[in-house]
Formats: C-alpha cells, structure tokens, sequence
C-alpha cells in the first residue's frame, strides 16, 4: 500500500510537506516509547502465581512527579514548541506573504455559490467589473512562477477553496472576502474541491486548475481576452461576481 | 489519624442520619416514572445503547456508499431507499453523516456515560442515598426523551431530515441552505437535548459539592467522580452557549432574524462566522465534556485491575483541572481557515498545543499505575488498555490540527475524521465498554460472560483501529469530507481500494457488536449471580449488594481513606490485597514505602 | 464542614441554593453569549444605532423595569401573590412593547437592532415565565431562593437595556 500526499505543484507546499513530517517522525518516537512501555508493562507486570500484589505506591513522591513533568516537558518543547516557532516563521514569512504589491502576481476574483466556481481575472484594463475582464466557470488558469492571489466571495453558503496539489485551502464566506496565495511551479492539470460541506452537491462542486508555463500562459490569455470579449454581454449576472480588488465594492 | 480517629471526628459531624426514604411503589413509579438515580441511570444507559445502535447501521450506511458509490445496498436498501431503488441518494447521504454525527454525540454517548453511568454511580460512589435534586433527575431523563422524539419527528416531515452535517454551519443551515422544517426540529432537539444535559450538570455538581459521605473529601474521590464533576462543569458552562447559538438560529429560520444570513439576500448583514464562534465555544469544549467521564473511569479501573493506586492521583487531578480551564480557550482551531487574523489564529495554535502537557500527564499516570501491578487482563481491564492505546495515537494526531500550516491542508479532510473518531469512537467508545462490563454486576445483579467479553474486545480493537487509522491514511492523501462519491476527483480514484478496505473493517466491526448484544441481553436473563464485590475493590458502590437496594446504604459509610488502596500492606493481615474506603482497621497503616516491599521480584 | 451537626431540612435548603446559584451560572452563560452575538452584530454594523431606524422606545421599556424592582421587592416583603402580580404585568408589558416595536418597523425581522433587542428581550422573557411558574408552584415556602431568582432575572434586564438601549 504506497500512502501519498497528493502530487505537490507549489512553491511553499513544501513547508506544510514538512511540518507533517516532523511531526509523524517526532510524534512516532514518542509513541513508540509509550507502546514499549505499555507492552512491557503488561507482559512483565501482569498476574501469576508468583506475581499477586503490586506495587504499593502512589506515585506522589518527589522524583515521580519529577519524571512525569520532565518527559511532559521534554515532548511539549521537542515537539510543539518547535514545531510551533517553525509554523510562526512560515506563516509570516511565506503563508501570510499576500503579495499586495507585487506587480506580477495575478489578481483573481473568485466567487463560489452552490455548486460552482467562478473565476475572474481583470482583463487588460486592471480593473475588476470591466467588460474585458476574463471570467471562467470551473476552471482556473494560470502562469507558472508568479503569485496568484484569490479574494472569494460565496453567494450562499460557506464553501471552501482547496487545491490539494498546492496544499492549501480557503473558505469562502457569504458576507465576507476572503484570501489565499499561491505560487505553481510547474505546468500541468490540478484539480479544485469544495473541502466545506455546501449542500446536496457538495462532492460534485469540482474545478480544473491549469498552470501554464508563460508563453502558453500568454497564448491562452490572449484567446480568453478576445472570446471575452466576443461573449460580453451586460445583462448577464456573471458582472454580479465581480468587485473592486481595492475597495472591496 | 488513625481510622478510628477519623470515624470519631466525621460522627461529630455528621449530625442526624438522613432517614431512609420508603421504597416507591406501582410499576409506574419504580420503572418508568422514577425519581432513584439507579433508575434513571438504566433508563438513560437503555436509550443511549439504542441510539448507539441505530447511530452505527447509518454508519454502515455511510460506509458502503463511500465503498461502492452508487450501488444499491444489500437487504435493507429497498425498504430505506426505495425511492431511488435501494442505492443511497445524496440527499439521504447528506442526511446519514448529519444524523450519524448528530446521534452518536448528543443521543449515544452523552446518555450512556453521563446520563448513564454517572447517574447509576455517582450517589453510590460518593456514599449518598441519591442525587441532591431527585425530581430534576427524572426530569432530565423525560426531557432527553423529548428530543429524541422531536430528533426522530424531522425523519418524517416534509424535505426530510436535516442535511447541514451535525456542526450545521450557517448559512447552510438558515433557510438558505435548508428551507425544510427538518432543520428547525433538529435545532428544537439540541436545545431540549442540552436543556437535559444542564438540569444533570446543577445535579452532579451540587451532589458532589454537597453529599460526600463523611471523610470523602476532595481527593479521596474516586477519579470516575472527578471525571463526571468535572464534566458536569463545563457542560453547565458551555451548553448555553450552544442554546444561544440554536436559539438565533431557530429565530433566523422562523421569525425572519438574520444573525447569520448573509449573502446576496439584500440587506443581509448577519455574520455566519458568528455562528462559528457560537457554536465552537461550546463545540471544544463539548469533546472534553465526552472524555472526561472517560479518563475518571479507566483512571480508577486501571488502578483497579493492575492492583495498585493509580500512580500521581493529585497531579492527574491537577492535570484534569488544567485541561477543564484551557478547553475553553481553543476553539478557534477549528475555523483555521475561515481567514481569521493572524495574531488570533497564532493564539489558538499556542493554546491548543500547551494542552498537551496535562494530557500527557494523564497518560503517564495510566503507564505509571501499569508499571510494577499485578495486572489482570479481566474484559473492562482489556478494553482500558486498549482505550490507552488509541487514545495514544488520537490524541497525538490532535497535533497535527493545532499547527496552522498543516491544518490548513489537514482541515475538513478524513484526518480530522480520523482523528476524532480514535478519541471519540475508539477510546470513548472502548471506556464506555469498560464501563458496562465493570459496572454491568452492579446495575442488573449478573454477571457478563468473560469468553464473550474478550472475543468482543479482540473483535473491536482490531476493526476499530483499522478503521479509523485508515481515514487517517486516506485523510493524508487529500481526501474531504462529507464527499457523496469520492471517484468524481482524479486524484481520490486511487483511493478506493483503501475506502473499500475501511468500509470492511467497519462492517466486521459492526457485526462484532452483536457479540456485546448477545452477551448483554443473556447475561440480564440468565448471567451468574453477582457477589456484592466481584472485582475485590474498594469503592463504596461495592459494599452494597448487586444490585443495591432502593436506598443504597443501610448507614452512610464513614470514609477514611482513598478510592485505591490495593496491594495495600495491612490488607494482608486480612488475607486480601484491597482495603474499602469505608472499612475501619485496627493497626495504622505503614507509611508510604520509599523501596517496594511487598511485591514479588518484578 | 461545619462545626455544629444541620438538620436535614436546613441541609437541603442549602442544597436548593446551592443549585440554584449553579443554574443560574448556567443561565448567565446564557445571555453572556447573546451579549457576545450583539457585540459581534453591532461591531460590524456600519453604524449604530443603523441607519433608517426610528429612534428606541427607551422610556417604555424603562418603565417595564419598575415592575420587575416591584416583582423583587414584594418577594422580600413576604408576598408572593403581589410579586406573581407584578411579573405578569411586566411580561404583559413587554408583549405591548414588542407588539409596538414590529409596528414602527423595530422588530426582530427588521435589522441588526430590531432583533438583538427581541433576541435579549424574549429570552429573558422566557426565564421571567419560568420564574412566574415556579412562584406559583411553590409560593411561600421557597421565598429566599425564589428571591434569588427573581434578583437575577432583574439583573439581567438591567444589563440587557444598558447594553441594548442605553449604550
């Protein structure tokens, strides 16, 4: 039985790659240890013939409790302390890096509603609402080695982003925007889930993420913009997804 | 002081014996409308079992869908779906993990171990004659009643049951999401449901606050006392606020509020994250209210069965305790993704982590107990163990939620299935079997067939960790929850070999249960009769006959020592290992020994 | 424990208070988490009072107070019947309130304000029914812990019109 994570297409991904890792390692050890101890415990101490009283002891002594705290105290920091200024190092760091001000991140607009996603990015002009503004249904594309920064937004119910190659997830709550970013660094098809329950169709709330490397980015771009273009019409409520990156209106 | 010198100061101040109180008479008043704890207890432990029953065939359920998407199910399947020819729709999907999730929690466990066992036991632990508010005890158990009634009405209304997951998040489930009244009874039911679960709680509390037997002081408890008291506590702290968080939604649904409705509903502005809150400032706590119980019981049994104390009584308490306190300031580890600010979200992460330094401190106790006993592998010691082991590794994947950055991939995937299923299904559940078959004499007067009982165990154990280990497997692989057909991903198709596999060992693991049933129902009719003490230990419930009468003591005992004086020196001037927390001896005991003395070369 | 031996009926006296106090905990989580909501609402509403409400009925549901103060004060008088009295009055009075409040568009289907205030207010209305059910259940015999309880359910209303309607 060969236990995998999911192919992992990202930039951080490694981090969170990792976190799990010391943790099974570290986590591992110390049940080990507990494991022998209770398996010795009930070979070596259990009742026979020649074994019919335990030990009387209340463990209350000085050096009991100085043996219990002191393993306590030895897994608290080998195990959640470091693991804890690790994650606040990644977290600041990296995670929660939004890249508001670099110009090559791709800003997109996300609006999840029961049971699809709609992805919007704001077209040649910059601006989110405008009729060159590229909105896909379901589908994410995306250029390999630049941020990508999502706002989403729900129509209805909480629904969650997840990109499982990309080890990461966001809800998307009604009445809120929310954020998440991520960098591909490789070209290929990932899948998109809706990881918050959302309904009846919640299994079936799936998307296709697809990285490209630039000059197939910009190709594709450019047929987007145009069939965008071709297909604007103002009545349509697909405008309705749409916000001001800045404002937020 | 010597015991005598302690008999003599608590008669001082025991003023005036309570007078015994006539038995009731008629079927009415001593089977169904009874105010005895011991009563109320069976009743509780009566409905809870049938719950859990019907809680695991939906787990089943959910179990061969998520192994045969779309077939239809065997037996059964015709007569639950027969609208849709026998397969499982995703309408009834979504409706078996939300009543699964909904049972198993407020209908299953809660009844068995608090309503249950702590009512059965915590008068007879504690030397009393019954709970401090008897009529409030009945009350709690016809409230309880209720909802189950109102919980089983939202099956049959129109739009079915409801479909929100046991969490029930807005605005899944205002009318948004669930426009049926389905929904509106199920939050009727939890409300009814937590109105029961506080009338117990100022019950236990007050009980153990204010009827201890003379010289039961606070850390002569039995450990199974501290688990309910403690228990009792946060219930009667926390369940308000889940009664908050029902009772804005119940306005939202039927009286037009929109604390939660946001959305595209104009003039919306309700917060459905405020719900989140709500609900997780009870939600965290609610775990550590089903485990408490838990850790008191397999404290005192594992101390019980290995023939010793239970090694650092005060530090588990201390531990307990801390464990109470830090449960009210986590929650928030469960809305990691909901774009919290960073500085909140590092807080909960900090605090979820520091409560592993008690919970390990409980578990050192339990391998410090084992550690030099005389163990005996008795069916409730088998099923401590093997509480103690799962609990080992759930608890341990607990960590892997408190860190943001792995959470944020491991949230809402079958990790956290995994997860609290080992804690909540496997250690609790293998607890709450210790508990019946430690405690199963007592109650009914029999005893359980030990063959049974160990085939039983072996035949859980093993399933229930491959169950639920496996989820932890396929949780790390990237699954998510609450998914109708996993196969509509690409990258989850790989999985179903490993789904089908779970979906095995659960359907052994169900099967394995009926051994319980058998066991349960037979040794009622016919099981041996059950001696006043069977395990040889020295909790006050096993002074009484089994079962005890109406009044429980005949005389308030006297306590004058603790819960867990086994192997004890001076009990073996009486040619036993034990000593009763009642029982009065000439000599005075040793003192603490610093070296073992009286056991055999290890 | 006490020096001197209780009798019984003085122990479960204290049992009942002892209880009660513990309900009432319980109770003031209660509302502590509906004071915790309306926090929440009112800290992400644009602004407070929201705008296009009429202004609140402060002064009639400032009256309603006084029968509850009179419903307290008969209690530790010794009359039970008065203080059944003066609490149905006051959920009488609260009824007209909120009968008035839908009318003038404050009512718990029409904004943040209208519905925090019903939330808060039937609430506690519930638990002033409660304690008129257990007035009349029990009467003379139970007026200390009855006083208590009637005590709380003032301090609750206080807080409740501070925070909804004064702040």
């Amino acid at each position: 039985m060969h236990i995998v994570l999911p192919r992992d297409a990202s930039l951080d991904g490694h981090l969170v790659d990792g976190a799990i890792g010391y943790l099974t390692l570290t986590t591992g050890i110390a049940f080990a240890a507990a494991l022998a101890f209770l398996l010795a415990a009930i070979f070596f101490h259990r009742a026979h013939a020649r074994r019919t009283r335990g030990q009387h002891t209340h463990g209350n002594r000085p050096r009991d409790r100085a043996l219990m705290f002191t393993v306590a105290l030895v897994m608290f920091v080998a195990i959640d302390v470091t693991l804890a200024l690790r994650t606040s190092r990644d977290l600041e760091s990296h995670f929660w890096r939004y890249p508001d001000a670099d110009p090559n991140a791709l800003r997109v607009e996300v609006t999840a509603q029961q049971w699809a996603w709609t992805f919007r990015t704001a077209g040649p002009d910059g601006r989110f609402g405008t009729p060159d503004d590229v909105v896909t249904l379901n589908e994410l594309d995306i250029p390999v080695g630049h941020p990508i920064y999502l706002k989403l937004r729900s129509r209805d119910v909480v629904h969650s982003l997840y990109l499982p190659n990309f080890r990461t997830k966001i809800d998307a709550i009604p009445g809120m925007t929310t954020r998440i970013w991520f960098q591909a660094t490789e070209p290929g098809r990932f899948e998109i889930a809706c990881a918050q329950h959302c309904g009846v169709n919640h299994y079936k709330m799936r998307g296709l993420l697809t990285a490209r490397l630039e000059p197939e980015y910009r190709d594709w771009l450019a047929r987007a913009e145009t069939d965008s273009r071709l297909r604007y019409d103002p009545a349509a409520p697909a405008t309705t997804g749409a916000w001001d990156w800045e404002t937020g209106k | 002081m010597s015991d005598r010198e302690e008999i003599a100061s608590a008669e001082g101040q025991n003023g005036e014996q309570e007078e015994i109180p006539p038995a009731p008479t008629g079927f009415l008043r001593r089977y169904v409308f009874s105010i005895d704890h011991k009563v109320i207890g069976r009743q509780f432990l009566f409905l809870g079992l049938g719950f859990l029953a019907i809680g695991g065939l939906m787990a089943m359920l959910i179990r061969w869908q998520l192994a045969r998407p779309g077939a239809p199910v065997p037996i059964v399947g015709k007569l639950l779906f027969g609208p849709s020819g026998g397969v499982i729709s995703p309408v009834a999907y979504t409706a078996l993990f939300t009543m699964h999730g909904t049972i198993m929690i407020f209908f299953a466990v809660t009844p068995i171990l608090i309503g249950g066992f702590g009512n059965f036991c915590l008068p007879l632990l504690i030397g009393a004659r019954d709970m401090a508010f008897p009529r409030l005890n009945m009350a709690s158990f016809w409230t309880m009643f209720a909802a189950t009634a109102i919980l089983t009405a939202s099956f049959f209304v129109p739009l079915g049951p409801p479909e929100a997951g046991w969490t029930a998040y807005a605005t899944l489930s205002t009318t948004i999401g669930a426009p049926g009244p389905g929904q509106t009874l199920w939050v009727v039911a939890i409300y009814l449901n937590g109105a029961s679960s506080v009338m117990g709680a100022v019950n236990y509390i007050t009980t153990v606050l204010r009827m201890r037997a003379p010289g039961m002081t606070y850390l002569r408890m039995p450990l199974t006392v501290w688990g309910f008291f403690l228990t009792s506590i946060l219930n009667a702290l926390f369940v308000p606020v889940l009664a908050a968080a029902m009772v804005l939604l119940f306005f939202d649904r039927v009286l037009g509020t929109q604390f939660f409705i946001a959305g595209t509903t104009p003039g919306a502005g309700g917060d459905p994250i405020l719900y989140q809150h709500l609900f997780w400032l009870f939600g965290h706590p609610e775990v550590y209210i089903l485990i408490l119980p838990a850790w008191g019981i397999v404290g005192d049994l594992l101390a019980f069965f290995a023939r010793k104390p239970l090694f650092g009584y005060r530090v588990t308490v201390g531990a307990l305790i801390a464990v109470v306190v830090l449960s009210t300031v986590v929650y928030g580890h469960h809305m990691f993704t909901t774009g919290m600010s960073p500085l909140l979200g590092e807080s909960f992460m900090l605090l979820t982590m520091i409560i592993s330094v008690p919970t390990s401190l409980i578990v050192f106790s339990w391998l410090g107990t084992l550690w030099r006993g005389a163990i005996r592998m008795a069916t409730p010691m088998l099923f401590c163990l093997g509480m103690v082991f799962t609990f080992g590794v759930g608890g341990l994947t607990g960590l892997y939620l408190a860190d943001i950055t792995a959470d944020i991939y491991l949230h809402d995937t079958y990790f956290v299935v995994g997860h609290f299923h080992l804690i909540m299904a496997s250690a609790l559940l293998m607890s709450l079997f210790a508990a019946v078959y430690f405690w199963f004499p007592k109650m009914f007067g029999r005893m359980m067939n030990e063959g049974l009982g160990k085939l039983h165990f072996w035949l859980t154990f093993v399933p229930l960790n491959l169950v639920f280990m496996g989820q932890l497997v396929i949780g790390y692989e990237g699954m998510q929850r609450r998914l109708y057909d996993p196969s509509v991903y690409d990258f989850l198709k790989p999985l179903l070999p490993l789904n089908r596999g779970i979906s095995h060992a659960a359907y052994l693991l169900g099967a394995a249960q009926l051994i319980f049933v058998v066991n349960f129902f037979g040794s009622l009719a016919r099981g041996a009769r059950a001696a006043a003490n069977p395990w040889e230990v020295g909790t006050l419930e096993w002074t009484v006959a089994s079962p005890p009468p109406h009044h429980n003591f005949d005389q308030i005992p006297i306590v004058v020592r603790g819960p867990h004086e086994l192997s004890h020196p001076a009990a073996r001037a009486l040619g036993r290992d034990w000593l009763g927390q009642a029982e009065v001896i000439e000599t005075v005991p040793a003192p603490e020994p610093t070296a073992p003395t009286s056991t055999e070369p290890a | 424990m006490t020096a001197a031996p209780t009798t019984a009926s003085r122990r479960r006296e204290i049992d009942a208070q002892v209880g009660l106090v513990i309900f009432l905990g319980a109770t003031a989580m209660l509302f502590a988490a509906l004071l915790l909501a309306y926090a929440i609402v009112r800290s992400q509403a644009p602004s407070w009072p929201p705008a296009g409400v009429p202004p609140f009925p402060r002064g009639a549901a400032a009256a309603n107070t006084l029968a509850l103060v009179a419903a307290s004060w008969a209690l530790r008088r010794g009359a039970p019947r008065a203080a059944l009295a003066f609490g149905a009055a006051f959920l009488t009075a609260q009824a007209l309130l909120w009968r008035h409040l839908v009318a003038i568009h404050l009512g718990p289907s029409a904004g943040a304000l209208g519905e925090v205030f019903f939330a808060l207010s039937a609430l506690h209305a519930l638990h002033v029914l409660g304690g008129l059910v257990a007035l009349t259940l029990t009467g003379v015999r139970r007026l200390r812990l009855l006083t208590i309880y009637w005590d709380f359910v003032l301090a609750v209303w206080v807080v409740v019109y501070v925070a909804v309607c004064l702040l």
